[in-house]
């Protein structure tokens, strides 16, 4: 059960985070030179070939929850790339001399307009490109957006001050080893075996600061399938938190330091595989970048819980029983699904779970995102916007008639507990790895 | 030396070189920027077989989109086809293409060139009218789409203007110098603009499908 004081709490405690950040102050040149470098060592061949390709139809507006929901222009994903495009065609492209005499340099003022475009209004859902013709990656633009604002000094506040935080003291929300520590105490009164700081094991299980102050069923139900699943595993005090906010502020170094903790664990244990518990972000920041960040193939699986359970599911491993006739639906967290191919697996457990499971229309890689992703929750100005995006996400599974919507993002579940506070929504919001982890078959 | 001698002499050599050395350039350009290795495991087989795939299905809408206006949707097929059409199945072309490079196939009969030829002509001024007036695609679109709808514009209309003219030749050697000479100004910007997504959509749609392929999920 979730405790509903922990959660005011933790909104509370975001309505004053901002306050926290050491602002980051320097020139406007500065700024712009900073801004300049980072796009230009981050565009490659397919980044310079999706800046070349836009033939400016418009689609990814329509693909865009935050445009569909505001019907404002600006929202435009593709124009979200326009600082970059122009950086591009100055610097780089095959008429850069020429169309330095058409196109205006970039500027600190176009810098701190973009900020609340790529953070604010894009969660990096990937949504976009699907509708593009042309088959442009806006998210990833996105994302080198956020770094070249970053180097600028111009993350926003809140994700400052977290990032700030993670790289100064590795913990996240003041949650550090201790406070892990503290959590799976708890679980051990209460009879549950929690493995912490094995030398060696084939599994390394991450968590991460929200299921440790506020999901802790998920953290439970965790350690209730690895158990029964008898695997060899353990929880690392030096290397437990999956969250990423290099990634989600934009600051590689501290993106590359966080990933490179984990790696090292998982490698000092011998881990086999390493699984990323429900945190969107977490996945991408590991299964995909982390192999860049060490700068070398991984010698570890690294698995979403979501994806580690269907796969026990569908090999039989990990049995199920009823979890009644209950009418359910599945949110596929954008980082997971869209960008992850995690679709299978999700619906293997609940389907185990013989519950009347309803998709929503669209669904899968089509999925309309919650409007929280990609660190979008912890904005405070951007509350308005993120509430007029959870409305779309709420119609769509208000059409499912489902009386219960199950995910397996953390980020997610707290933009939906968010936005259900709001507006009374009915649905009732449940993780995959809480609802599997109570309906554990009596026998292997 | 006339202007029909001019156009169809060394203002085509001309344009053409252009057009074949600018794609070839800016192609290029784009490859030798290069591109770091993904290291990352990948999660499903068949990255190639997803890339090859996407730059098929892109053609076609994509299901799970809020329906646009339908006339948003219809309009960019109705002219990308009638330009086809018009420049490789037009009697004319076919025999001007068999003149310079020697190459020839069957034509379609004048009725559905003339349709097609109208049809176009309204899809790209309902295009424009969508560009000048649609929020979202003011605010994106630039001086470069504008100049691109012009030369694609104008070998339409010119070459409208030649409808009456006799076949065979023998005709307004002017109207027929400035539909040269409008084609020739599409062949010599087509490298350097907005009109170069006809080569690549290829790499572009590939790259998004080996992106999404070798994660697992349908591009």
């Amino acid at each position: 059960m979730i405790d509903y004081d922990v959660f005011r709490q933790f909104g509370e405690a975001i309505t004053h985070l901002g306050e926290m950040a050491r602002k980051v102050e320097m020139p406007d040149a500065e700024r712009v030179a900073r801004a300049k470098a980072v796009m230009l060592a981050k565009i490659d061949r397919p980044m310079a070939v999706d800046l070349e390709s836009c033939v400016k139809c418009g689609y990814c507006s329509e693909a865009c929850h935050f445009h569909v929901q505001t019907g404002d222009p600006k929202y435009t994903p593709t124009r979200k790339l326009d600082l970059l495009r122009r950086v591009y065609g100055r610097e780089v492209s095959l008429l850069r001399y020429v169309r330095r005499l058409f196109e205006r340099e970039i500027t600190a003022g176009e810098l701190r307009e973009w900020q609340e475009l790529v953070y604010d209004s894009c969660t990096e859902c990937g949504r976009c490109s699907y509708a593009c013709p042309m088959g442009i990656n806006i998210a990833r633009g996105v994302n080198v957006m956020r770094e070249a604002l970053a180097a600028a000094g111009l993350v926003p506040d809140e994700l400052l001050a977290v990032e700030q935080e993670q790289d100064a003291r590795g913990s996240v929300f003041g949650v550090g080893a201790r406070e892990l520590q503290g959590a799976l105490d708890k679980l051990r009164a209460s009879g549950l075996d929690v493995p912490l700081d094995k030398p060696k094991a084939d599994v390394l299980v991450l968590t991460t600061v929200i299921d440790i102050l506020l999901f802790q069923d998920a953290l439970i139900a965790t350690v209730k399938i690895m158990n029964r699943l008898g695997l060899d595993w353990t929880f690392r005090s030096g290397g437990f938190e999956s969250a990423n906010f290099g990634l989600l502020s934009g600051v590689e170094d501290l993106q590359r330091k966080a990933t490179r903790n984990i790696i090292e664990e998982a490698i000092a244990i011998g881990a086999k595989t390493v699984i990323v518990p429900e945190c969107g972000h977490s996945y991408p920041a590991l299964r995909w970048d982390g192999a860049a960040m060490a700068g070398k193939p991984l010698p570890f699986e690294v698995l979403a819980v979501s994806e580690f359970i269907g796969r026990e599911v569908q090999a039989g491993r990990l049995k199920l029983k009823s979890a009644g006739a209950r009418k359910l639906t599945y949110h596929d967290a954008c980082k997971l699904g869209r960008h992850g191919g995690i679709l299978d697996e999700p619906r293997a457990a609940l389907r185990a779970l013989d519950v009347d499971f309803r998709e929503s229309s669209p669904s899968g890689e089509m999925n309309w995102c919650c409007g929280g992703g990609a660190g979008v929750f912890l904005l405070n100005r951007a509350a308005g916007l993120r509430q007029k995006a959870f409305e779309l996400k709420a119609q769509q599974i208000d059409a499912t008639g489902a009386e219960s919507v199950v995910m397996s993002c953390g980020s997610c579940r707290l933009n939906f507990m968010n936005g259900q506070a709001q507006s009374n929504w009915p649905v009732k919001v449940e993780s995959l790895v809480e609802l599997v982890g109570a309906n554990l078959a009596d026998s292997l | 030396m006339s202007l029909l001698e001019l156009a169809r002499g060394p203002l085509w050599t001309g344009s053409v070189a252009v057009f074949a050395l600018g794609v070839a350039w800016r192609l290029f350009a784009l490859w030798r920027i290069g591109r770091k290795p993904d290291l990352s495991a990948p999660r499903a087989a068949g990255t190639a077989g997803a890339a090859v795939r996407t730059v098929f299905t892109r053609m076609l809408p994509r299901p799970g989109f809020r329906p646009s206006a339908t006339l948003v949707t219809v309009n960019p097929y109705i002219y990308h086809l009638g330009l086809a059409l018009i420049a490789f199945g037009y009697l004319p072309h076919i025999e001007f293409l068999r003149r310079v490079a020697g190459v020839s196939w069957p034509a379609l009969p004048n009725a559905v060139m003339y349709l097609a030829a109208g049809a176009t002509i309204v899809s790209l001024c309902i295009a424009l009218l969508f560009r000048l007036t649609d929020p979202v695609l003011k605010l994106i679109s630039t001086a470069g789409d504008y100049f691109a709808w012009v030369v694609t514009m104008l070998p339409l209309v010119t070459g409208m203007a030649l409808i009456a003219e006799p076949a065979g030749g023998g005709g307004d050697a002017v109207r027929l110098a400035l539909h040269l000479l409008s084609l020739e100004l599409l062949l010599a910007w087509f490298p350097f603009g907005k009109l170069m997504h006809a080569i690549l959509f290829v790499p572009g749609r590939a790259q998004i499908g080996a992106f999404l392929g070798r994660r697992g999920v349908r591009a």
